[in-house]
């Protein structure tokens, strides 16, 4: 059926149903994917809108936290490794009290953040590399790479992540510089996929072809024409691989697999727990980490979900285009 | 046929993948295998060491461990716990069925729960209840399950006083089992729900805009008709790869669940051994997940051959 026909068609469909059901034309005319009408327009207008929103909190939240990791001492009023009397309410002078070695709660909590955020982006990073090196081999090359690759991709899939992350830590010291390359290492297969795909449609476009019939080698083509392309598809996936990779961090450092002299949020909650801040009743210890892990998470993951509506649209638009 | 026989190659591959992990890990990791094995606070002369290589088989060439390391494997036999003194295999049969259950009724009220909730959120993502849970889910994936689980053995039990605090059961009776087990599997099915919610969400929204649904909606069905008859049927396909997918990671997010309720399964007898060193029993937890993870997502694939038929159909 030639898209014109389908048009009339489904614009007459439209038409008889408005007749008989009027309250329902917006539905009926949203049902309607490939030639959205003036209605559908505003919903998702309107959803764009909310989602716009959820956005703008999401930044606004991620940028307090950077700033909470990058320059910790505007925040925090001591150092985290400074000592005061151990289990302390919340004062004026110490916010959210003190913990079982007397340390400042919440100084800790603000230097904490430059902990986690720093195993998260750099886990990411790792897995983002890893996952669009082989994303672009597999699609470009295709044929029996793309099947062993994507074969290898589907075997890791199934290795459960966390239990192999658990058996590993517990053979090496604990320390970021490990926890980073692992969760990195074991988490960049739906980033591969997501590549590999993305490579596939690019390389039928016109300006590949074009370079190839110009004699550009493979990889000359793979890092100039197509990597610069595959931005939109990434960047959501970093953000959101940095958010699992934070939850990642957050569970490990709980079951004491973490560097006890980097204190990060996952840190703070495991001592809350197992070192009497729950059977204390010590809420303002053991919430606020937990609280900031979540806040933070949700930006990051907000700005991520964000960006791969924003990469979907524009991928419509280029087919549209077409 | 080369679709089974591709699916099989990688099951397999899999499975090779993880027992030579399992196999070389111990091997590669720095430090003496031996020492390793009982632990850094049991001293023990340089003799008994000699004698403990001879009988592990350390002091025989690589692919001969390996070989052995096999058949102990297909004699269900994982290596002995120093620590808890009793072979790696019985300690974790023991613990994985109160685990397997705990993890299966959760992940099945969980997937109910997050599809249902997610095709009529999908369904009208404009309402201001879709919104609602729209939010509420996403807040909830993105809190670590450990989180909530510590925050609701507070408020619950803590606080309000409404449930036990700890263990499995006062008397192995099915009530005192359901009233201890009822506050975890409610944080687990509530996490378990919000992976659910957010894919079924997206099928349905896209399941929606397909023509078939029109149709349905021309040939004069109700609203609720439509999405129950015809959607979901279809939107519900990408839910069971996730559940499959998400197996492993539903597993390990028992395991925190379990600590913080001090629940006598995986979870605890897991975190027992990190503490403890054990690493016969970390490895043997790891084997018996890593499979439990395989079996689910082979059950998976054949399910769905089994509700699509696009699949069983060459194409």
């Amino acid at each position: 059926m030639s898209p014109e026909a389908a048009h009339i068609e489904s614009s007459c469909i439209t038409e008889a149903c408005t007749e008989e059901y009027s309250e329902k034309k917006r539905e009926i005319s949203s049902l309607n994917f490939k030639f959205p009408g003036e209605l559908l327009f505003k919903i998702s207008g309107r959803r764009k809108g909310l989602k716009g929103q959820l956005n703008r909190g999401g930044i606004f939240l991620f940028v307090f936290f950077l700033f909470m990791a990058l320059f910790p001492s505007f925040l925090a009023p001591y150092a985290p490794n400074e000592r005061f009397t151990p289990y302390k309410e919340p004062s004026w002078d110490h916010f959210l009290g003190t913990n079982d070695i007397g340390n400042d709660i919440f100084s800790e909590l603000v230097y904490g953040s430059r902990i986690s955020m720093t195993v998260g982006f750099a886990a990411a990073l790792v897995s983002t590399l890893i996952g669009a090196i082989l994303g672009i081999c597999a699609g470009y090359f295709r044929g029996a790479l793309d099947e062993l690759l994507m074969g290898f991709t589907d075997v890791v899939l199934i290795i459960p992540k966390i239990p192999l992350i658990i058996v590993l830590g517990a053979y090496l010291q604990p320390s970021i510089w490990i926890l980073i390359p692992v969760l990195g290492l074991l988490s960049w297969e739906s980033t591969a996929r997501v590549t590999r795909s993305k490579t596939l449609q690019l390389r039928e476009a016109g300006y590949v072809k074009s370079a190839r019939c110009m004699g550009f080698s493979s990889w000359h083509i793979m890092s100039t024409d197509i990597f610069p392309n595959l931005y939109n598809v990434l960047l959501p996936k970093f953000m959101l691989a940095t958010a699992s990779a934070m939850i990642s961090e957050a569970s490990l450092s709980f079951l004491g697999l973490s560097d006890i002299s980097m204190k990060s949020w996952g840190t703070m909650l495991s001592f809350a727990f197992f070192r009497g801040g729950f059977i204390r009743d010590m809420w303002w210890w053991y919430t606020p980490p937990g609280i900031c892990i979540t806040l933070c998470i949700i930006s990051i993951a907000l700005i991520g979900f964000g960006l791969e509506t924003q990469g979907k649209e524009h991928v419509r638009e280029g087919a549209d285009a077409m | 046929m080369s679709g089974i026989a591709r699916k099989g190659t990688r099951y397999l591959t899999s499975l090779v993948l993880i027992i030579i992990i399992n196999f070389t890990l111990p091997r590669l990791m720095p430090g003496d295998p031996v020492k390793n094995l009982i632990g850094e606070d049991v001293y023990v002369s340089e003799n008994v060491m000699e004698e403990l290589r001879a009988k592990l088989g350390l002091d025989r060439p690589l692919y001969e461990q390996f070989t052995s390391f096999l058949s102990d494997l297909l004699h269900l036999d994982l290596g002995y716990s120093y620590h808890l003194h009793a072979p790696v295999a019985e300690l974790l049969l023991d613990r994985l069925g109160w685990t397997l259950l705990f993890v299966g009724v959760s992940a099945a009220i969980g997937a109910f729960m997050g599809s249902l909730l997610g095709a009529l959120a999908g369904w009208r993502p404009e309402k201001k209840t879709s919104r609602f849970t729209g939010l509420a889910f996403v807040v909830l994936s993105c809190t670590p399950p450990y989180f909530l689980a510590l925050l609701s053995l507070y408020l619950f039990s803590f606080r309000l006083g409404f449930f036990p605090s700890k263990g499995f059961y006062d008397a192995p009776e099915i009530g005192s089992i359901l009233h201890h087990l009822f506050l975890p599997v409610c944080v687990m099915s509530v996490f378990s729900a919000s992976r659910n919610f957010l894919v079924m969400r997206g099928s349905v929204i896209q399941e929606k805009e397909q023509l078939y649904a029109l149709y349905a909606r021309a040939k004069g069905l109700k609203d609720i008709s439509i999405l129950f008859r015809h959607i979901i049927k279809n939107a519900s396909l990408p839910i069971i790869t996730l559940l499959a997918l998400d197996f492993g990671f539903l597993f390990s997010g028992a395991l925190f669940i379990e600590i913080i309720f001090s629940l006598n399964g995986m979870g605890t007898l897991i975190y027992g051994a990190i503490i403890g060193k054990d690493y016969p029993l970390l490895q043997g937890a790891f084997l018996v997940i890593a499979l439990t993870a395989l079996i689910a997502n082979m059950l998976a694939d054949l399910l769905y051959g089994l509700i699509d038929p696009r699949v069983r159909r060459p194409a």
